[in-house]
């Protein structure tokens, strides 16, 4: 379970049986589910989904390779999914700033947010020497309180009003191809991958040879703030509108996020293959609901989230960071 | 904190001097840090109202900014005069002359609401600290709460055509709705204890994958068999007033029952003694503070964890039941986020016991002042769910105000000689995550 590729195809298997029995039996509930699944619209809200899952699971790879469990993911993903809402709705729709048009503001407005709120969590985290879960629950809750809070103050309630325009599902799944590339390039290929990796595993040796170890998960944290900020930014502006009423409309995708990359083994590709599998998920609950099999929407809505603790008992233990969670003194 | 001059530079701060005698000095300075943090968080939510109050339009200005004339929709000096004098029931008269309300009196809603979330906190508060003892965070109190509340709402609700009506059965259901709370939420949470006990499945994941999964099944469940008939919102039928909590002293609406608030505190003596003078807390705080140890130490480690999981989430039931039995008198859909702020109380708390109480009532404080705030200003109350986050936040960083205690010359020696380890620390949830 552990190697990315065995989900990979097994994924792969599943799908190839489920569309054999489809074609098989077009009359039967796997008719049905292959036709879901196989349809485009689920593909469509797949790739819009697995936008925030995979980007925030992304950051989370930089933060925790770095030595810093980021569990504030969720946090970012608020804060930016808002912030786009907000910013774009101020520029309004069809205008632009310095030519740049109004959804592209909000999404560089939503990034910055979430790249900044990352960057308290940072400072806590490395300079005053946080307990890093502690913290990250509470990036977490003030994104939680603060989007809906600022969200009334604005427009008077904590759910937006729709833009009416929206970002389609082409880019989002163009951003989700190109930071997985670029991050799997980035840990891999370059050298501050291989800096970022030694803070997290032999943050000494790091030390030793001459590089800080703190400037180096202050680049690790902020990564993920980046990705988390186009994650969250590319959920909110593919509908047009931020939804922050009980758990707000990021619902957990920032926890699933952990668990995306945990699953993936710190590995971007893996990352997005669970990611798109959970999306998929998601995705496909939406369909069921439509379709209507009698099994009340609340019920199908808990499918990913099972889903997530399954995975999660069978990954069990993964093989993180030497140092990961541990603060570091300069020894000078 | 300026007061203090350099040569006193080992003594601890003015209150932390005065506690001193009292409690041992890890406990001093949590307590300092945990004032200090909630000091901050108010500074902090005070720039957050003052800038959206800037943002937001409006045609006069609430509050002006001294010797610049630049206007600002809310006045966020109100929006705290309001929130802490109105969570007390305006006992100080502010603007009229003299210090206090003639006509004040403790037995007042507002006050009466602030005690009511106190209450709830309380039981919330102890369910987080609980776990934080055993080194795990248990995220899932607002899950636990959810199923716990129900199963108290169908208990009560299934007993009562078999009892005749009447005080005595309503003490009887009182007693049978909280222990099924408990028994649900405990089962609720031992699922992730056994989960992080035998497959290593991280409990901060879980326990938040659960609570949607609570509130989803919970949900569905009262919608499809369970929903009262002629209700327009997913709720239960109502338990029968005999078998409800009733307020006393307090006026009927502030949904405060003054035995719930004492069957809180009777919990935290008992937990109290039961983390720290029996065998099982002792396995559970050794297990907590270093697991390697403990397991040496022949403490079943994986046990323990079932335990105390089970133990959080029992405690979150029993809040379930209280706000059943005291707040709404059915289970309904639209649940506070109790469990969160249970989170906020026991972090303030230092994860102990008998700092729950204060806790919960300061938290309390805020939850009552938000209606208040929600009533008299235009300020989204919301803002007491910024405060959540911001007060956990700056306690998690002891560093920071150990830095400034070191910076003003205060407080430096004593508390930044303390290296024992950081029981809050989640040394068993960090290393697996």
């Amino acid at each position: 379970m552990r190697n990315p590729l065995s989900l990979i195809v097994g994924t792969v298997g599943v799908l190839a049986l489920l569309g054999i029995l489809g074609l098989a039996f077009p009359e039967s509930v796997a008719g049905d589910l292959a036709g879901i699944v196989f349809s485009t619209s689920t593909a469509t809200s797949t790739a819009r989904l697995a936008a925030p899952i995979v980007l925030a699971g992304l950051g989370g790879i930089f933060a925790e390779k770095s030595g810093v469990i980021n569990i504030g993911l969720e946090g970012l993903l608020i804060i930016s999914a808002f912030v786009s809402v907000y910013a774009a709705s101020v520029v309004e729709i069809g205008s632009t700033v310095f030519g740049v048009p109004a959804l592209a503001v909000g999404f560089l407005a939503g990034i910055a947010a979430s790249t900044l709120l990352s960057a308290v969590f940072a400072v806590v985290c490395i300079e005053f020497k946080a307990d890093q879960i502690i913290a990250g629950l509470a990036i977490w809750l003030i994104a939680l309180g603060l989007a809906p809070f600022m969200s009334t103050v604005f427009f008077g309630g904590v759910n937006t009003p729709n833009l009416g325009a929206s970002v389609g599902w082409r880019y989002s799944a163009a951003l989700v191809l190109l930071a997985t590339v670029g991050s799997w390039w980035l840990l891999n290929q370059t050298a501050f991958g291989k800096h970022l990796r030694a803070a997290g595993e032999n943050p000494k040796a790091l030390d030793t040879v001459g590089v800080s170890v703190s400037k180096v998960r202050y680049a690790g944290v902020l990564l993920s703030g980046v990705l988390s900020g186009v994650g969250g930014s590319a959920l909110a502006l593919s509908i047009g509108q931020f939804v922050g009423s009980g758990e707000t409309m990021v619902q957990g995708k920032g926890f699933i996020a952990i668990v995306v990359y945990l699953f993936g083994n710190y590995n971007p590709i893996g990352a997005l293959g669970a990611g798109t599998l959970f999306a998929g998920l998601q995705a496909l609950q939406t369909r069921l609901q439509q379709l209507g099999y009698g099994i009340p929407s609340s019920l199908v809505e808990t499918i990913p989230y099972v889903a997530v603790i399954v995975v999660l008992a069978f990954v069990g233990r993964t093989q993180i960071p030497e140092a990961a969670g541990e603060h570091y003194e300069t020894e000078e | 904190m300026s007061d203090s001059d350099p040569d006193t530079d080992r003594s601890p701060s003015v209150l932390a001097r005065l506690v001193a005698p009292f409690v041992d000095r890890s406990v001093a300075e949590r307590l300092v840090i945990s004032v200090a943090a909630i000091f901050l968080s108010i500074l902090v939510g005070f720039a957050i109202v003052l800038v959206s109050g800037r943002i937001a339009e409006c045609s006069t200005a609430a509050w002006t900014l001294p010797f610049t004339g630049i206007g600002f929709c809310y006045d966020p000096v109100e929006v705290y005069v309001v929130l802490f004098n109105g969570a007390l029931g305006y006992p100080f008269a502010v603007g009229d002359p003299g210090l206090f309300n003639p006509g004040w009196s403790p037995f007042n809603l507002s006050f009466g609401l602030t005690l009511s979330e106190t209450t709830l906190l309380i039981f919330t508060g102890l369910s987080v600290a609980v776990a934080f003892r055993a080194g795990l965070f248990n995220i899932g109190t607002q899950g636990q709460l959810v199923v716990g509340a129900l199963a108290t709402a169908l208990s009560v609700l299934a007993l009562v055509p078999l009892l005749p009506a009447g005080r005595v059965a309503g003490v009887v259901l009182i007693v049978v709705g909280t222990v099924a709370g408990a028994v649900a939420g405990g089962l609720w949470g031992a699922i992730p204890g056994a989960l992080k006990a035998y497959a290593d499945a991280n409990e901060v994941i879980t326990t938040i994958m659960l609570n949607f999964v609570a509130a989803n099944v919970a949900y569905v469940l009262v919608l499809e068999v369970f929903r009262a008939e002629g209700s327009s919102v997913v709720a239960t039928g109502y338990v029968p007033e005999y078998a409800q909590l009733r307020p006393w002293l307090f006026p009927a609406s502030s949904d405060f029952a003054l035995i719930a608030l004492l069957v809180g505190v009777g919990f935290i003596g008992a937990l109290y003694y039961f983390v720290e003078h029996t065998s099982l807390g002792y396995d559970l705080r050794t297990s907590g503070v270093q697991a390697a140890a403990a397991e040496y130490g022949g403490v079943n480690a994986k046990l323990t964890t079932v335990r105390a999981m089970t133990l959080s989430g029992a405690l979150g039931g029993v809040g379930g039941a209280v706000w059943v039995l005291m707040s709404e008198g059915r289970w309904m859909a639209s649940i506070p986020d109790l469990g969160f702020d249970g989170i906020t109380v026991s972090i303030l708390a230092g994860n102990n016991p008998i700092g729950v109480l204060p806790a919960a009532f300061l938290f309390g404080i805020l939850k009552g002042g938000a209606l208040e705030i929600g009533f008299r200003t235009d300020v989204p109350t919301e803002l007491v769910a910024v405060l959540r986050g911001l007060i956990i936040l700056f306690v998690a960083m002891p560093e920071f105000f150990r830095m400034i205690g070191r910076y003003a010359g205060v407080g430096g020696g004593g508390v930044a000689a303390s290296t024992e380890p950081d029981e809050t620390g989640g040394d068993g949830g960090e290393t697996d995550a």
